[in-house]
């Protein structure tokens, strides 16, 4: 150890750690494919199943103690709670799709998209507008705000990521896998604090446009019971399957897709085919800013309020649904953060266990899903260097 | 194999590191017992100083030179969806020491310390106030859940507490000699809010929603025991996480049970959250019933039109003698607000702060140009409190450290205003 240049993160020392990791991910391959694995995977799966469907004729056939209505509604809340998981998880899947590493800092882009939201909305209410009776921007051009206000979340978040890509990302490019995923882990922590000694630590209450309020909606009849359809539960999802199907049109047909998409596969060879592999990194930062801000917006909009630590659980979870449905692809992603809104507010329920129990079924589909199918429910394309 | 050198000694570094963290971090407590070894030849002098008689016993003296500030302690949240609770609190508390006045020119201080309302919290805090030698009692914790995790800290040292507002009924059956609290308890807020919600609001089927912390779920607890018991029908008790934005979910099973009244147990951040999503879930007509951790201008701002017709409970209001309309006028003159607008305890933390005060004056000796407060008899003092008449009513403690037997008054919001309940 006398000799300086062994540090882990000189040439020399990176090229130990990097046998190191291949020969522990042998090792854990050896494990995995090991007979004991072979015989505990489908013991387990069967056992789970088995516990389930148990779980599930009890409450569901033996029961019955919820009717449509009550379904009806966690559906809906699923629905909603899972199209904000689903825009924030194609945000980590973009980026593992291009870097392989996870962007741990992306609940906080997302949680500063949802302060640029609430300012915005503050300030538009700030202004007044001339009329009888006068009134303010906010009321007197509500969908103008929204878009403004939904812009600049945008806006924020887009220039966070491309910052944060470039400060604490883009110098570590070479260095092991390990080394940027603990400085996106150094970058969570700090965005947190920052917020927090910026806009204090309390709670801010969003303020809705009068045509967007919280708790009005519209009422549908299921059996024999009014089901409220939110207003702004509507608006949240329905504006992100837009964005999500703008974006895979994005990457499909737009020539900065077929970039990406080159970028993803092997950075050298699309280089020398003369894709500018830096700035396609840059703005994929950017888009995925762009959609964890208006996940932000939105968040502000149908929940209400805002603080510091805002991004961290709905970024989690949102890991989690990039995880489901297969960490690198799209349609994954948007599967996964709908099933797993869905399985958050209909599981407890289905399964009769307690409401706080949600997490920990959420977390315990994303232990199912790295030791059963770590490629997740779409599967992932795996190029030669992820491998 | 350079690199797993490095590792092996990196790690048996960070092992190192990590065993003397916690070393230190247990040993705090018992390390101020005797700050004799540091802050001896200041604060903890022995009696070969000229120190009084009093301070001959285990506990020993706060001592202050000239010039000195006896500090009053409080852990409160300041931070956070409940930060109203100890930021109102802490500035009721703030004029009683201004109030309080001096002890042959030592004046005392408030220091208030947020401890986020949590039991993590509130150890820290008490970890933090047994190291200052300055702190000779504590007017808190605010919130049950780090009252009783602050409770055994003090009690090594000697530091009496008065909480204002910690209402769990359990924190006074521990035999704890250093706790004392002027709020009411929640057995009697319990069982009285059952009693209204079954008696004057005629609700037959209660749902129970507590946020699972020492106070909500104690208190809960009650509620549903108590509405069983006058005849009443709990359709579902069910906890929820504290801290979420989203309770949709958990609010449509309540629904699915066509309850009559919704009792929640737990705070303003989330009880907040739970009025404004009833509307969307199916329980719209169901009435809300808070308690007193949901009282206060939060909920207001936060529910807007959705919280009409919402109850809570708080500390009834004795009548405006001239005292309290005195500290009325200070608190709006020096925090721009109505006093009791944050939170239903802003007289209660000027009691209990102005009753230790009270206290320390009774106990303190002055000597040798330095004033000794004994921790012992400052603790006897604090538990010996008798007919003390403050700003929300009369106090007595009893041998256990309940020191008020008051019962809750009802509120409800009517207009954007919480008016008191018929």
């Amino acid at each position: 150890m006398n000799d300086p240049s062994s540090l882990p993160l000189t040439p020399k020392g990176k090229n130990n750690l990097q046998t190191n990791t291949n020969n522990a991910v042998k090792k854990i391959q050896s494990i995995q494919n090991s007979k004991f694995m072979k015989l505990l995977r489908p013991i387990l799966g069967v056992v789970v199943s088995l516990y389930i469907v148990f779980r599930l004729y009890q409450v569901l056939v033996v029961q019955h103690e919820y009717g449509p209505d009550t379904w009806t509604r966690l559906l809906i809340s699923g629905l909603i709670i899972g199209g904000v998981y689903a825009l924030i998880a194609i945000g980590y899947t973009l980026v593992y799709g291009i870097l392989f590493m996870i962007n741990f800092a992306h609940g906080e882009v997302m949680m500063f998209g949802a302060y640029a939201g609430l300012y915005s909305f503050w300030a538009f209410k700030i202004i007044p507008v001339a009329g009888n009776p006068p009134t303010n921007f906010l009321n007197a051009y509500p969908i103008l705000a929204i878009i403004l206000a939904f812009l600049i979340g945008m806006t924020v978040s887009a220039t966070l990521g491309y910052f944060l890509e470039k400060i604490a990302y883009r110098p570590l490019r070479k260095a092991p896998r390990l080394v940027p995923l603990i400085s996106a882990i150094g970058a969570s922590i700090f965005l947190q604090n920052a917020a927090m000694l910026l806009f204090s630590p309390q709670l801010r209450d969003v303020t809705n446009p009068e045509i967007l309020r919280r708790g009005a909606g519209w009422t549908i009849v299921v059996n024999g019971s009014n089901v409220v359809l939110p207003y702004t539960g509507v608006f949240t999802f329905v504006l992100s399957i837009l964005l999500l199907v703008g974006l895979y049109i994005l990457v499909r047909k737009s020539k900065l897709g077929r970039a990406m998409r080159a970028t993803a596969l092997d950075k050298k060879t699309a280089a020398l085919m003369g894709v500018d592999v830096d700035s396609t990194i840059s703005r994929t930062f950017i888009i995925s800013g762009a959609l964890a801000g208006a996940a932000g917006v939105m968040w502000g909009l149908h929940n209400g309020l805002v603080y510091y630590f805002v991004g961290f659980i709905p970024g989690i979870k949102a890991f989690t649904a990039a995880v489901l449905g297969g960490i690198g692809n799209i349609p994954g992603a948007m599967v996964g953060g709908l099933v797993l809104g869905i399985v958050e507010s209909m599981g407890p329920a289905a399964l009769g266990i307690d409401f706080q129990l949600k997490d920990v079924l959420s977390f315990l589909i994303l232990i199912f899903v790295l030791t059963f199918r770590p490629s997740g429910l779409l599967g992932e394309v795996l190029s030669e260097e992820k491998v | 194999m350079k690199a797993m050198k490095f590792l092996a000694v990196f790690m048996v570094l960070a092992l190192l590191l990590a065993a003397c963290g916690q070393a230190a971090a247990t040993e705090a407590p018992a390390a101020t017992e005797a700050p004799a070894a540091t802050e001896a030849a200041a604060t903890e002098a022995p009696a070969a100083s000229g120190a009084p008689e009093a301070c001959a016993d285990a506990l020993g003296c706060a001592v202050f030179a000239a010039g000195d500030v006896i500090k009053i302690g409080m852990g409160a949240p300041m931070t956070g969806g409940n930060a109203s609770y100890g930021i109102d609190i802490s500035q009721g508390a703030t004029i009683a020491m201004t109030d309080a006045g001096n002890i042959d020119g030592w004046t005392f201080a408030l220091d208030a310390q947020d401890d986020g309302g949590t039991a993590e919290g509130g150890a820290a805090v008490a970890n933090k106030f047994v190291a200052d030698p300055a702190i000779v009692a504590v007017a808190g914790h605010i919130f049950s859940g780090a009252t009783a995790a602050a409770m055994p800290i003090y009690e090594k040292v000697g530091i009496p507490m008065l909480s204002p507002s910690a209402t769990n009924p359990a924190l006074t059956t521990t035999g704890s000699t250093v706790f004392n609290r002027i709020a009411f308890t929640d057995l009697n807020q319990g069982n009285n809010a059952a009693d209204y919600i079954f008696n004057t609001l005629k609700v037959k089927k209660l749902a129970v929603l507590h946020d699972g912390s020492d106070y909500g779920k104690g208190l809960a607890d009650i509620v549903a025991a108590q509405f069983v018991k006058d005849g009443g029908e709990v359709v579902i008790e069910q906890a929820i996480t504290p801290g979420e934005t989203d309770y949709t979910a958990v609010l449509s099973t309540v629904a699915s049970k066509t309850p009559d009244a919704v009792y929640f147990g737990g705070y303003t951040a989330e009880g907040a959250v739970l009025v404004n999503q009833m509307k969307t879930t199916g329980l719209d007509k169901a009435i809300f019933f808070g308690c007193d951790g949901t009282y206060g201008e939060d909920f207001l701002t936060r529910t807007g039109a959705n919280g009409e017709g919402a109850y809570a409970s708080i500390a009834p209001a004795s009548p405006d003698s001239e005292a309290k309309t005195k500290f009325n006028a200070a608190y709006l003159e020096k925090f721009g607000k109505e006093a009791g607008s944050l939170s239903p305890y802003t007289w209660a933390g000027y009691d209990a702060a102005a009753a230790l005060a009270a206290a320390v004056k009774q106990v303190a000796v002055v000597a040798d140009g330095k004033l000794y407060v004994p921790r012992a008899a400052l603790v006897a003092a604090v538990r010996g409190l008798t007919n003390y008449v403050g700003l929300s009513g009369t106090f007595s403690c009893q041998s256990n450290g309940e020191c008020n037997v008051d019962k809750p008054q009802f509120v409800v919001v009517k207009d954007g205003k919480w008016t008191n309940a018929q």
